[in-house]
């Protein structure tokens, strides 16, 4: 195997890692903001 | 102003919010002049020709998991002494980002070796101890994750953060106390056998590293304030006011 295959392969796992945690720093935050306006809307309706 | 304003999440939301794109910008900066100085600039590896130019992704990945370990347990320390909210709140938020540069030091490093060495893994000190991490990083995390009353976790899996540092030292010098199959340090306080083209690549790509560190545990810890504080008044004005 050529040495390019071991540097992309680095290279392109460190970069889909980043990518990965980028994605879920969003879901996350929006998950908490939807959870907070589901709390507030329930309680409007109590 | 004291030390201790900082310390209140409210304001410590605020601050991180501000913060954080400037810490996303210089790592994508630093990061692209990294890697114009790792393919362009730096010359061909004479015993191991173009596959050394992993090191400039595996070095500041390594470094980084030893790194943010580090603080993180700093942080357990001043959780448990001090019975600060927020310290507790960073332990939780640089975690994952740990477990992911541990991640990406043991794979980079698997591809580097399979070339070099002849073999993705081997047994050795080195590339044991750095797996140790990964686990202790997964531990921390799940044992964080598992109690109803999140306090409860926070003091949990900061004793399990403080056992861990015992690893630290054992990564970093295993090349030193055991014959292995991993290179000594190339860097050191007390100099460097590499090219300057590749030393420079390598801290500017470990630079990046550590300013998209900060970046990721400051909007982390944001989310983490957003989902502990919710039944907070200020929370509800401020995601009210959708910012």
């Amino acid at each position: 195997m050529s040495h390019g295959f071991f540097i992309w392969m680095s290279y392109g796992a460190a970069a889909l890692a980043v990518a990965v945690e980028i994605a879920g720093l969003l879901v996350r935050r929006s998950r908490a903001l939807a959870r907070i306006e589901e709390e507030r809307e329930l309680e409007t309706q109590d | 102003m004291a030390w201790s304003y900082f310390a209140s999440p409210a304001t410590f939301y605020r601050l991180a919010g501000r913060m954080a794109p400037w810490f996303f910008a210089l790592a994508a900066a630093l990061a692209l002049a990294g890697l114009y100085v790792a393919f362009i600039v730096a010359p061909t590896d004479a015993q191991q020709g173009e596959v050394y130019r992993v090191i400039f992704i595996h070095v500041p990945a390594a470094w980084m998991s030893m790194f943010i370990y580090f603080v993180m347990a700093c942080y357990c320390a001043v959780a448990l002494s001090f019975n600060t909210r927020l310290a507790a709140m960073m332990a939780r938020a640089l975690a994952p980002t740990g477990a992911m540069f541990t991640f990406v030091a043991l794979w980079t490093g698997a591809f580097w070796g399979r070339p070099t060495w002849g073999t993705y893994w081997a047994w050795d000190a080195r590339m044991t101890s750095e797996l140790v991490l990964l686990f202790l990083y997964f531990g921390f995390i799940a044992l964080a994750n598992a109690f109803e009353d999140p306090r409860r976790g926070d003091r949990a899996a900061a004793l399990l953060a403080l056992i861990g540092v015992v690893n630290l030292p054992i990564i970093y010098f295993s090349v030193k106390w055991w014959n292995t199959l991993h290179q000594g340090s190339s860097v050191s306080f007390k100099g460097t056998s590499m090219h300057v083209a590749m030393l420079w690549g390598m801290l500017l790509m470990a630079f990046a590293a550590w300013m998209y560190a900060i970046g990721a545990a400051l909007v982390r810890v944001r989310t983490i304030i957003l989902e502990r504080e919710r039944r907070t008044q200020w929370v509800r004005t401020l995601v009210e006011a959708g910012t």
